[in-house]
């Protein structure tokens, strides 16, 4: 029973001291850690759009489908509009979810897209990550469909990814589709001029 | 006189248990523990190193404690004590990481909650920081630290040469770059596919053999490849027995 006790006591002592340095921890980090995730979709944001004078990150409108709630940034220059960055997700890539951010501008076309989340296979489908694929994206315009040239479209697929490459092109494109839609609806709700 | 003596033979031990985890007890190539990492993470040189050196702080950091500790702790609950200790130094790398080196941690982050269950860290606990000093479990940290570091760094190496073609460092500081000089040049992709870990982790410990059985014959000693490795004495394995 003694020794039943002590075992009891030690482990809790133990559990209870290392309980107040995680939260002493905790208490200290929150902050910067906020911090940082706002820094990083700001970063985003800024990767994806033109140059603008405003906190996009403060400037949203949300659209809901269905159970997931979508959220677009608005950019304004001199409260002049810019454009619009918004994350995409895709299911289709070759190895689950990948994360990407779009920046659509003014004069409706795609300015440049931004690989926020992949774990497409390395050193193939990876390579979604490169300027030489990415920037095959900026300029296309909103009206048409993005396609990979297979499919008739303007984006030259990575070789031996090709999964991965129509992927993003359906995500931009069900995104750009969505933010069309709903157009009026986005900048409106900004004050945008 | 005596004194200084036995600083000596301290400093001797410090030094020895330092640098047994570089090749004689090599995490990887000689107590093969950690493998789930070492398979998983060693896509390149980047991510073999970053793991090392999170892993490494840990491991220091908890040898520490344990020693420190080892003589409250009942051995009925020893190894639930040594994984509540192990699992709050994570999760504090962790939690400083994503605050105050958020890009790394960007990096790193898949691999930090790894580290919990990586039996280096438990293993070296229960071998060595429950039995032994804190100077002592603090070289032998160290040590583990450092030769798991330059063995995931070097699978990791040899894995991105031979699947890219290149060697990155940082980001963006290109050591090597075969595809860039070569044209059309085709990379052994499979190398950093799972399949890949295996590959390189069997040629690299048969070198490793290869290379200590040349060392022995030299000696004129017969090599006798590690058969009935008990790493070091751990007796985790043996729990229940």
């Amino acid at each position: 029973m003694k020794e039943v006790l002590k075992l009891v006591l030690v482990l809790t002592a133990i559990c209870v001291i290392a309980g107040l340095c995680l939260a002493l921890v905790d208490k200290l980090t929150t902050e910067p850690i906020r911090k940082a995730e706002r820094q990083d979709t700001l970063d985003a944001i800024k990767a994806v759009l033109p140059e603008y004078d405003n906190e996009p990150d403060r400037n949203i409108s949300e659209i809901v489908v269905g159970k997931q709630t979508n959220v677009f940034y608005v950019a304004t220059m001199r409260q002049a509009y810019v454009g619009t960055a918004f994350a995409v997700t895709s299911k289709e890539g070759y190895g689950g979810e990948m994360k990407i951010m779009v920046g659509v501008t003014a004069d409706d076309g795609v300015h440049a897209i931004h690989v926020l989340k992949q774990t497409e296979t390395p050193g193939l489908g990876a390579k979604i990550e490169k300027p030489k694929f990415k920037e095959k994206f900026s300029g296309a315009p909103l009206s048409t469909t993005i396609k990979v040239k297979k499919d008739g479209g303007r984006i030259e697929s990575i070789t031996g990814a090709t999964i991965s490459s129509r992927a993003v092109c359906k995500a931009v494109s069900e995104g750009i589709d969505l933010f069309v839609k709903n157009k009026d609806a986005i900048l409106k709700s900004d004050n945008v001029q | 006189m005596a004194k200084s003596k036995s600083l000596k033979r301290e400093r001797m031990t410090f030094y020895k248990e330092l640098i047994k985890g570089l090749w004689k007890e090599n995490p990887i190539f000689r107590l093969v523990l950690g493998m789930c990492p070492t398979l998983a993470v060693t896509t390149s040189l980047e991510n073999g190193l970053g793991m090392g050196m999170a892993t490494t702080f840990v491991l220091i950091c908890s040898n520490i404690v344990i020693a420190i500790i080892r003589n409250m702790i009942p051995s009925k609950v020893r190894i639930p004590c040594f994984i509540v200790v192990i699992a709050s130094f994570v999760t504090i790398v962790d939690l400083l990481m994503n605050g105050f080196a958020h890009q790394l941690h960007g990096q790193l982050g898949i691999f930090i909650p790894l580290i919990v269950v990586n039996c280096i860290i438990l293993g070296r606990a229960e071998a060595f920081a429950s039995k032994n000093s804190v100077l002592m479990s603090l070289a032998d940290g160290i040590g583990m630290g450092i030769g798991f570091t330059l063995g995931l760094a070097l699978l990791g190496s040899c894995r991105e040469i031979l699947g890219e073609g290149m060697l990155t460092v940082w980001g963006d500081l290109k050591l090597l770059d075969i595809p860039a000089r070569v044209e059309n040049y085709q990379a052994l992709v499979v190398m950093i596919l799972p399949p890949g870990a295996f590959i390189a982790l069997g040629c690299l410990l048969a070198l490793m053999n290869k290379v200590e059985s040349a060392i022995a014959h030299r000696q004129g000693r017969t090599f006798v490849p590690p058969q009935n490795l008990d790493c070091r004495h751990c007796t985790i394995c043996k729990f229940g027995d």
